[in-house]
């Protein structure tokens, strides 16, 4: 079986002719991601594979090339899904001269990171990419991107156990050891100012290690990807920052997430049952009860908050129990009819 | 063609993401491995830096970087073209301090609490040298700057407004004062930076201008501008302080550059205050003089206002006084004094929110020493034309607005009387009215238009949607033009990579982007027509057809004047013993043009009006005297209006038909809701309580009965 | 934010017990200690979190009083029946003070607890003694809008924030609590101390003492008992004068009254001189009057706070003819 090139090593150059021209995936002043497979097709990606896709190429910088016996595709990380370039087929000669310069022929799919010198940072073959490309990445990000585990670990050990096998396998591989998988590694124990807590979020646990000094609000926009919350002024003065602990409105930004533990937190991507809004949301919609929309999660989960105390009834008992969410686009007339209406529907 | 969705009510169309939390604004979008930064800011408001102490914040764990002017990369600090927006600004570069908070260092760390633990650990030296806090204590420095801002002239002289004034049976005058205001939308700046190796850079940045991001920081980073992207598809409110891509935006790519690795920064709601930008106070005299028929024979508005000493903003607030009124005698001039502050910049309707509060109010006081109804006194000196640019005006509905608002306010039933009317809880009740104007301009720009196989439409271009509605009605707008239905209509914005469109500022977006999508879909609609409809794209083989262009602004407009009017009328309630003003209850009526949707059009005026009764009432920034620091630097010390201070508002949208002022005949209406509120407010409080306040905001200490000795 | 440990005290003993370490802080509803520590104003090393405590409960005791649990919180106190029943002032008060997510939060205890809103405190830049003793007062000679008009000294001038506490000051509430060295019980009044040369120390607690309840006795004069709050804007911002009152009403005439003062003060502010002054009276305008202007007999204005002697006055005058019922 031929070799992969090594780590550190200029990367092959070579070029793909394409209807859009000529693409030359190294040479480019710019990081690229290779990523060798035999069966795969970009609708097969689902939203979420995409999603993750798209925030490790950002954390790379990288463009991603793959190479398909049947096509090419280039991927840029804020390119419209429909923008995917797509260099169709009848490519099969062009990608079988790439795959022979990377020691991939025939056998494997790989990945490859290249950085914007063309030289190869991170490379690793394994049966079968194609459906966990997403993953794939992750790890290759992993192991380009973070620094050996220093004496505090940085990031929450769920993701990490996501991708642990893989990120291990990879890395292994960066080695040149090309053995088969080796199961993951148990994290470490929490260090003396870390504590490993569980977060009951829109109905589902998540296991995070944190330092106690991270909030409710840092946790699920920084650790957990629920950035639907927001961070209007992190301290308590403008409620952007809203979400329900068990049915009760509070503000995320003033909450340790280590005391969020044993609450059932909703926040406003809970809100909804599956594709169907919930009766404030659409009422927020359709009384257009927001302009920005930046403030919008904060005041649609304190309405729900509102709604279930069942103390403001009148227009003016509604403002005055809605005055916890600045609004700076004005939108409060239209919040205050918003509610009213949604709480008519739902009774 | 038959128009179809063009002003029907839609509902917004972002607005289901907005509701769910999937809208992804700056500082949402996901990027693997992000280090955090934060800006450590200036303890002093002028002087030197002599020394940082930064050993202890980068041992501090997860620190990957303590930039300081010791060490940071360069950057091109000062802008080499003066687009709009185009600050002078602080990367580093030098010891010099020119306001308080000013950038100093950046402390880069693997999470964000790490990174502003650390930022506490810096120990910086000073030499201070004394600050000036406020225009008032360095009026005589003031100094006659070379145009108002991007609109053109300082001064102006028609007549002999001095002799007039000297010679009216009628005339009063008296100086009004705005203070420092800051927009704090509910999004804070936020900048993510990816370098894509060294000479490439993607930013994720909560602004107003992808395109102007973009130009700007090619140019601090000396790379082709074709390098770097900006991305922002939504922005959490702006109001004017995301126009200009500000030292935090730059400083979080130079960042990014030496930990090489993407960077996140967000500035804190404290940073609001100094890093993004403010409208500057402002002191102004106004004064007017009327025959005995209440017809005006002189104005005058003489404005001044501060700016920082390394860059020159001029608040534009004598412009309206230039043309609002039919008035042969008119004199206007700004001034502009250096003090040690952050320089300003455009605030919701900068210079017409300002100087409509004094010259609406002058005109009050004018109403009431001229015995006359302030509605009947702006009747008898309506304009026709504008006689400061000596044009007709594209269109112009204010006698209309003035007549709408009035009666669905009952103007009528007033009493001309102050403190003559009192609520059964024995508060003062006072009623006020002003004009609302604010002019109508476009920009050119350039926009793509694709249609598909299956009849979907995508429209492109780079500007964004502030929560203005953009994404709505280009959507409509795209919709009519190609005769399609509006929900096959999609539209893809806020990206520099798309075609190039100005700044989303100054109410000009709607007109603006409204034409140039107009004309690329009716382009792709004739384009489409000669191959014979879509069938003829599949006839072709083609997946879709593609139009792309570049729309200047209509050549026709430039012989007219170009302005959108509106009346503002106002009750209040005074609860003097308190010291208390509540507005009870808002009518505007708006003549802005074609209204392209009136839902999204009605939360425009309806946050104007909003933002009128918060400057008014509330707003305030002040600076310690002694230091120069922003005292009030957050939302607890700086109030916007909540819920509970916003009554019912009544906005109504006068009928307006103008075939001048660009090709698809709206008036841009983000500003004109905020223009003569606050005077209206004032207005009504002078009517309610007797007391004439002119200086805003109008808080307790003004309203408190003032004979009782304490 | 400082890095500190967590301790998550599942028994009051080991509450105390915790924190009495040194650089401590007890964690109660977060929406005061959580704030300040992120703009580094507090710093602790440790924070006892004391929500997994069994002190959330509102229980009416045997003669009629209310006790109210340090943890319960400002939400639940203000809609409890026996609040509203018998001690409105406490009830509107709450509903006076900051957010409705802040009150689901902010507990009894904490509120008590509740730092200055003085902007020279929050912002590390400018001298502050009560967060740097012996660094300076901006705010003296500064920006004093906010500030206190009574009970300040030549250190520290910054007002209490709390609206709970003025009505707790007006009721002759007591605090019980609980620490290392037992239980003891203080006197409302007597639980905040003034700045003096002392500003950084704001109560009597102990190290290592945990507020367990405010207890709120059965007095005649709770019934008749309103909060009055003057403010920036009408929700959400803090007092620039506030006044509870209490009134036992009977014959045409006032048996006993009970006023304090906030946003004037530097601690919760009883005015004992304007509460002897309406002892015995009729109510009228008059007497109201002329108790407002007693209760601010001892105040000092500064450069941008002047107008709240007066502000004040207005409030005492207010609450006191709706409580009296005059209004």
């Amino acid at each position: 079986m031929a070799t992969l090139p090594a780590i550190g090593s200029d990367a092959p150059e070579f070029v793909v002719h394409s209807p859009r021209g000529a693409l030359a995936p190294v040479s480019t002043g710019e990081p690229r991601v290779l990523a060798f497979v035999r069966a795969w097709r970009a609708e097969h990606l689902g939203r979420e594979d995409l999603h993750a896709i798209r925030a490790t190429l950002r954390g790379l910088g990288a463009e991603l090339v793959v190479l398909a016996e049947d096509g090419v595709w280039s991927f840029r990380p804020d390119d419209d899904p429909d923008q995917l370039a797509d260099y169709s087929d009848r490519l099969a000669g062009d990608v079988a001269t790439a795959a022979l310069l990377y020691g991939v022929r025939g056998a494997r799919d790989a990945v490859f990171v290249i950085d914007a010198d063309g030289t190869i940072r991170f490379a690793h073959r394994e049966l079968d990419i194609g459906p966990r490309l997403a993953s794939a990445l992750e790890a290759a990000a992993e192991a380009v991107l973070a620094p050996p585990p220093p004496l505090f670990t940085r990031r929450e050990w769920v993701s990490s156990c996501l991708v642990a096998g893989f990120a291990f396998t990879f890395l292994r591989a960066c080695r040149g050891d090309d053995k088969a998988a080796v199961p993951a590694p148990e994290p470490a124990a929490p260090a003396p100012n870390e504590l490993d807590i569980v977060l009951d979020i829109n109905g589902k646990r998540h296991q995070l290690r944190v330092e106690p000094r991270v909030s409710l609000l840092d946790a699920l926009r920084e650790r957990l990807d629920l950035t639907g919350t927001k961070k209007g002024c992190d301290a308590g003065q403008c409620g952007a920052c809203t979400v329900l602990a068990d049915g009760k409105r509070v503000l995320s930004c003033l909450t340790l997430a280590a005391t969020a533990q044993g609450k059932q937190i909703t926040t406003i991507e809970g809100v909804a049952d599956g594709d169907k809004l919930h009766p404030v949301q659409t009422a927020f919609v359709e009384h257009d009860a927001l302009q920005c929309g930046f403030c919008t999660p904060g005041q649609i989960t304190s309405a729900i908050g509102l709604i279930a105390e069942d103390r403001a009834h009148t227009d003016d008992e509604v403002r005055e129990h809605m005055s916890g969410n600045l609004c700076r686009c004005g939108a409060y007339p239209n919040i205050v009819a918003a509610i009213q209406a949604a709480r008519g529907g739902s009774k | 063609m038959k128009l179809r969705s063009v002003g029907a009510p839609f509902d917004r169309v972002d607005a289901p993401a907005k509701v769910t939390g999937r809208a992804d604004y700056a500082a949402d979008v996901p990027v693997a491995h992000v280090a955090h930064a934060v800006i450590v800011g200036s303890a002093i408001a002028r002087g030197r830096i002599e020394a940082i102490e930064t050993a202890t914040a980068r041992r501090a764990p997860g620190v990957l970087a303590v930039i300081t002017l010791h060490d940071a990369p360069h950057a091109q600090a000062e802008p080499k073209e003066h687009g709009p927006g185009a600050r002078v600004l602080q990367l580093l570069q030098d010891d010099i301090v020119h306001y308080a908070d000013q950038p100093i260092a950046v402390v880069v760390a693997d999470t964000l609490e790490r990174a502003q633990d650390a930022a506490l650990l810096l120990e910086t030296r000073y030499r201070t040298e004394a600050a000036v806090a406020s225009l008032v204590e360095a009026l005589g420095a003031a100094y006659t700057p070379k145009t108002a801002g991007p609109r053109g002239k300082t001064d102006t002289n028609r007549g002999d407004a001095a002799s007039a004034l000297f010679a009216a049976p009628i005339h009063v005058a008296a100086t009004y004062t705005t203070p420092v205001e800051n927009h704090n939308p509910i999004e804070p700046h936020a900048t993510t930076a990816v370098w894509q190796g060294t000479d490439r850079l993607t930013v994720y940045d909560s602004t107003q201008g992808v395109a102007g991001c973009r130009a700007r920081l090619a140019e601090v980073f000396g790379i082709p501008r074709d390098n770097v992207r900006v991305v922002d598809h939504f922005v959490g409110g702006a109001f004017g302080c995301k126009g200009s891509p500000w030292s935090h935006v730059a400083l979080a790519a130079l960042a990014a550059r030496v930990v090489r690795r993407p960077v996140k920064l967000v500035i804190t709601r404290q940073q609001m205050f100094s890093l993004v930008g403010h409208r500057p106070q402002t002191i102004q005299n106004v004064s007017l003089g009327c025959g005995n028929d209440g017809k005006l024979v002189a104005v005058r508005h003489d404005v001044i206002n501060e700016s920082s000493r390394f860059d020159e903003f001029v608040e534009p607030s004598a412009t309206t006084a230039r043309h609002l009124y039919a008035c042969t005698n008119v004199s206007t001039s700004h001034r502009v004094v250096r003090i040690d502050a952050p320089t300003p910049t455009f605030m919701r309707a900068p210079g017409e929110a300002s100087g409509s509060f004094a010259l609406e109010s002058a005109m009050d006081e004018l109403a009431y020493a001229a015995k006359l109804d302030p509605l009947e006194l702006r009747l008898r000196n309506y304009a026709d034309r504008d006689d400061d640019e000596n044009k007709p005006y594209s269109s112009k509905s204010l006698r209309e607005c003035y007549r709408a608002a009035a009666e669905k306010f009952g103007w009528a039933r007033r009493s001309p009387v102050p403190r003559s009317a009192r609520t059964a809880g024995g508060e003062l009740v006072g009623v006020g009215m002003a004009t609302a104007t604010y002019p109508a301009r476009t920009m050119p720009a350039s926009a793509r238009a694709r249609i598909r196989r299956d009849g979907s439409v995508i429209v492109q271009a780079s500007t964004q949607d502030l929560g203005t509605g953009t994404y709505t009605i280009l959507s409509q707008v795209a919709a009519d033009a190609l005769g399609v239905p509006f929900d096959a209509v999609t539209l893809q914005l806020g990206d520099s990579a798309l075609p190039e469109a100005p700044l989303s500022a100054g109410s000009m977006t709607a007109a603006t982007m409204g034409s140039a999508v107009q004309l690329v879909c009716r382009q792709l609609a004739s384009e489409l027509a000669v191959i014979g409809g879509l069938a003829g794209l599949a006839r072709l083989g083609r997946d879709e057809l593609v139009v792309e262009l570049h729309a200047d602004v209509s050549p026709q407009s430039k012989a007219y004047s170009c302005h959108a009017f509106g009346a503002q009328f106002v009750e209040v309630q005074v609860d003097e013993e308190l010291g208390r003003a509540r507005v009870a209850r808002m009518v505007g009526a708006f003549a802005c043009g074609k209204i392209l949707n009136h839902k999204t059009a009605h939360s425009q005026l309806m946050g104007g009006m909003v933002w009128a009764l918060g400057m008014a009432l509330e707003e305030r920034t002040v600076r310690d005297l002694r230091t120069a620091r922003a005292v009030t630097r957050d939302l607890v010390d700086y109030h916007v209006p909540v819920n509970a201070d916003v009554p019912p508002i009544d906005v109504i949208f006068v009928d307006e038909v103008d075939p001048h002022v660009n090709a698809i005949g709206a008036k841009g209406l983000g500003e004109i809701g905020i223009t003569g509120g606050a005077a209206a407010i004032a207005n009504a409080i002078y009517h309610a309580t007797g007391k004439r306040v002119r200086d805003l905001p109008i808080t307790v200490e003004q309203l408190l009965p003032a004979t009782r000795k304490s | 934010m400082r890095s500190f440990t967590y301790v998550r005290a599942p028994e009051l003993a080991i509450a105390i017990e915790a924190g009495l370490r040194p650089e401590s802080a007890f964690l109660g509803g977060g929406t005061t200690l959580v704030d300040v520590m992120r703009i580094g104003v507090v710093a602790p090393a440790q924070v006892v979190d004391l929500g997994g405590l069994p002190l959330a409960e509102i229980a009416v005791l045997p003669d009629g009083g209310v006790r109210l649990g340090a943890l319960a919180s400002n939400a639940d106190a203000a809609a409890h029946p026996a609040i509203l029943a018998r001690f409105p002032v406490i009830a509107e008060a709450l509903l006076a003070g900051a957010s409705p997510q802040v009150r689901n939060m902010a507990t009894t205890g904490g509120n008590l607890l509740q730092k200055t809103r003085c902007p020279y405190y929050r912002d590390l830049a400018s001298p502050c003694n009560k967060r740097q003793p012996g660094a300076g007062c901006a705010a003296i000679d500064g920006y004093n809008r906010s500030h206190a008009l009574l009970g300040g000294s030549a250190q520290c001038i910054a007002t209490h924030p709390s609206d709970l506490c003025v009505a707790l000051a007006a009721l002759d509430a007591t605090v019980r609590l609980n620490g290392p060295r037992g239980e003891r019980a203080v006197a409302f009044e007597d639980f905040h101390t003034l700045p003096g040369d002392h500003p950084e120390l704001e109560s009597v607690l102990e190290p290592g003492e945990v507020i367990v309840a405010v207890d709120l006795p059965a007095r005649p004069f709770t019934v008749h008992s309103r909060y009055v709050k003057a403010r920036d804007r009408a929700s959400f911002a803090f007092a620039l004068a506030s006044a509870a009152v209490a009134l036992d009403l009977g014959a045409g005439r006032i048996r006993e009254a009970r006023i304090a003062l906030g946003g004037v003060a530097t601690k919760p502010w009883r005015a004992r001189d304007a509460e002897r002054l309406l002892a015995g009276e009729a109510p009228s305008s008059d007497v109201f009057q002329r108790a407002a202007t007693a209760a601010l007999q001892g105040a000092k204005p500064r450069t941008h706070n002047a107008f709240k002697v007066e502000l004040a006055q207005h409030v005492i005058v207010r609450a006191l003819e709706r409580a009296a019922g005059v209004s």
